[in-house]
């Protein structure tokens, strides 16, 4: 009696473990929700500090965002007449509508701090070094859709910080030489923005991102395990090699026939023992869902403590004083008020400048980073490496640059886009309506 | 499959990615007209009218009229008259303009646009925002 009940509640609070080395293994192998985790993880990818699980908090939120959207999608119309109506509804009629977009905007704010702060991460870690640039680049992918789906998102209200958002925003791409005004045609819709505008952003927002992002995400996670896992692998590998004998030759290591030679899989494998990894299962599974969870409490959280704003109807007659973009995308919008140039009669807009030259040549940096980079290759997987001090303090720099010019733009633009300290008092402005 | 084979399956899908892309160009808008009557010459009283729905300033000097867009040159926000300093201010980037549209300073690369004024039969004033004009154009009456 006394097992069947403890059979029971064994049932109910699944308390799995396993009995055998092998029996772990194999429980990774014959679930299809975790065939995509390696059998064993070592306890320097498992620990806190390494890589602050900020990649898996990103999944997460993207997971929090995608469950939160569809049930949007219930209550969301994508019509200029009744968009703006239908988030009111959402917010005050339909029950907890208020907390499903508050969390939606709150896991949406959050997912472009923590990529940000993964690619931190990355960099710091230099991460990014030999076979996995190509995750480099996913990962840069991933920030830039990122973005784009916060852009997309915050249009769909159709107030005024939608509307004047994508006025600039399609402004930004018609100041592009040459194709620019076919571009802002084909993203309006016309001449004009209308409700045409919006299905594209709409059809965007809920489809098309998302499908990239999905599509990345499953070819980041994918090219994690072909890369023999996070780059502390590496230095692990390094060290272990270093103290032990090499590997007999005469072994096959032949991944399923699929793979020859002894692959990085198979030197990651190689190292791991019961002193340095744990198993995936229960171990991975269990921290993954830990990490959903707080995931879900932080969104949660602030959520409740601050609900989503909503400006005003989207008005086409008045330009809000001052329009700012949402934080975000503030240091873009400080660029392209300061970077406009004028040699004689001929003037460069800021809005090629800092709107589409200055992202475009951060990202070509980006891109070029990992050849550039000389260090060691002891530096790979290891935080703020001695011999990667100068290319750290460049990427402090650049980093620092984008944080200020959000401040300056956040906390120091007032009215006309002009400079007022925190303690001074805006001028009141008359307003036309 | 041969060099053919696959050039045609090539084609196919260029094809196909052709027309899906051709299909996000509008070919009639639902938009307001570019031309349109603004109202009666007397309908507008000295110095300067501000027609929200059109982004559009009438200036008027005696019997002379002309049209000045609001539509900032840097990416499209309406610009705001300032009496008291005679100019235009852009309410998003901070950009000024003179009097006449000419760009001061801030980041508009351009001056604001001058357009056409008419006279209709009817004796209304008539826009034609796809028609620009030198900043000197005045409809005298």
């Amino acid at each position: 009696m006394k097992e069947k009940l403890s059979r029971i509640w064994k049932g109910i609070t699944w308390s799995w473990s396993p009995k055998s080395s092998r029996e772990a293994s194999e429980s990774v192998v014959r679930n299809f929700w975790l065939h995509w985790f390696p059998s064993r993880i070592s306890l320097r990818s498992m620990s806190w500090g390494y890589s602050f699980w900020l990649g898996t908090f990103a999944v997460c939120l993207f997971l929090i965002l995608a469950a939160t959207g569809l049930l949007l999608l219930f209550f969301y119309v994508p019509s200029v007449q009744n968009a703006y109506w239908s988030i009111k509804d959402l917010e005050n009629v339909v029950v907890f509508g208020w907390l499903l977009r508050a969390q939606h905007r709150w896991a949406a704010n959050l997912m472009v701090v923590t990529v940000f702060l993964h690619l931190v991460r990355v960099f710091f870690t230099a991460g990014y070094r030999g076979q996995r640039v190509w995750n480099w680049y996913i990962g840069i992918a991933l920030l830039v859709v990122t973005l784009f789906l916060s852009f997309t998102g915050y249009i769909l209200p159709w107030d005024q910080l939608a509307y004047w958002a994508l006025t600039i925003g399609t402004g930004i791409a018609s100041s592009l030489p040459l194709l620019g005004k076919s571009l802002r045609f084909v993203l309006v819709g016309g001449n004009v923005i209308g409700q045409s505008s919006l299905l594209r952003f709409f059809a965007l927002h809920n489809f098309f991102l998302p499908a990239a992002l999905f599509f990345l995400l499953a070819l980041h996670m994918w090219r994690i395990r072909k890369d023999g896992g996070l780059a502390c692998m590496d230095s692990l590998i390094l060290e272990t090699k270093s103290r032990e004998i090499a590997v007999s030759p005469t072994k096959t290591y032949s991944l399923l026939g699929v793979t020859e030679g002894t692959t990085i899989q198979v030197a990651t494998t190689e190292v791991l023992d019961d002193t340095n990894s744990v198993h995936s299962s229960p171990h991975l599974v269990r921290r993954v869902a830990v990490v959903f969870l707080l995931t879900t409490i932080i969104t949660l959280f602030f959520a409740l403590l601050s609900p989503s704003p909503l400006e005003e109807p989207a008005n086409p007659f008045v330009t809000p004083i001052p329009a700012k973009a949402p934080w975000y995308f503030l240091w873009l919008q400080e660029l392209i008020a300061i970077t406009t140039i004028r040699i004689g009669k001929i003037s460069i807009s800021g809005g090629l400048i800092g709107g589409i030259l200055v992202p475009a040549f951060l990202i070509l940096l980006a891109l070029l980073w990992p050849f550039l980079d000389r260090s060691p290759k002891e530096a790979i997987g290891v935080w703020l490496h001695k011999s990667r001090k100068k290319q750290n303090t460049v990427f402090i720099i650049l980093s620092a640059a984008i944080i200020l010019l959000i401040i300056v733009g956040v906390y120091l633009r007032g009215p006309y886009w002009n400079f007022y300290w925190p303690w001074r008092p805006w001028p009141k402005i008359p307003t036309l309506f | 499959m041969g060099i053919l084979g696959k050039m045609s399956i090539l084609a196919a899908l260029l094809a196909e990615a052709i027309g899906a892309i051709k299909a996000f160009v509008p070919q009639v808008l639902y938009e307001p007209p570019s031309n349109f009557k603004v109202g009666k010459p007397d309908d507008f009283p000295e110095k300067i009218t501000f027609l929200p729905e059109h982004k559009l300033y009438i200036f008027r000097s005696g019997k002379e009229f002309w049209a000045i867009s609001a539509v900032c040159t840097h990416l499209g926000c309406v610009v705001d008259w300032k009496p008291d300093q005679a100019e235009f201010y852009c309410s998003c980037h901070g950009s000024v303009f003179s009097k006449d549209g000419s760009n001061m300073s801030g980041p508009a690369p351009k001056p604001l646009l001058w357009y056409a004024l008419s006279l209709a039969p009817d004796g209304s004033l008539v826009v034609d925002s796809k028609k620009q004009v030198a900043p000197d154009y005045k409809l005298s009456i």
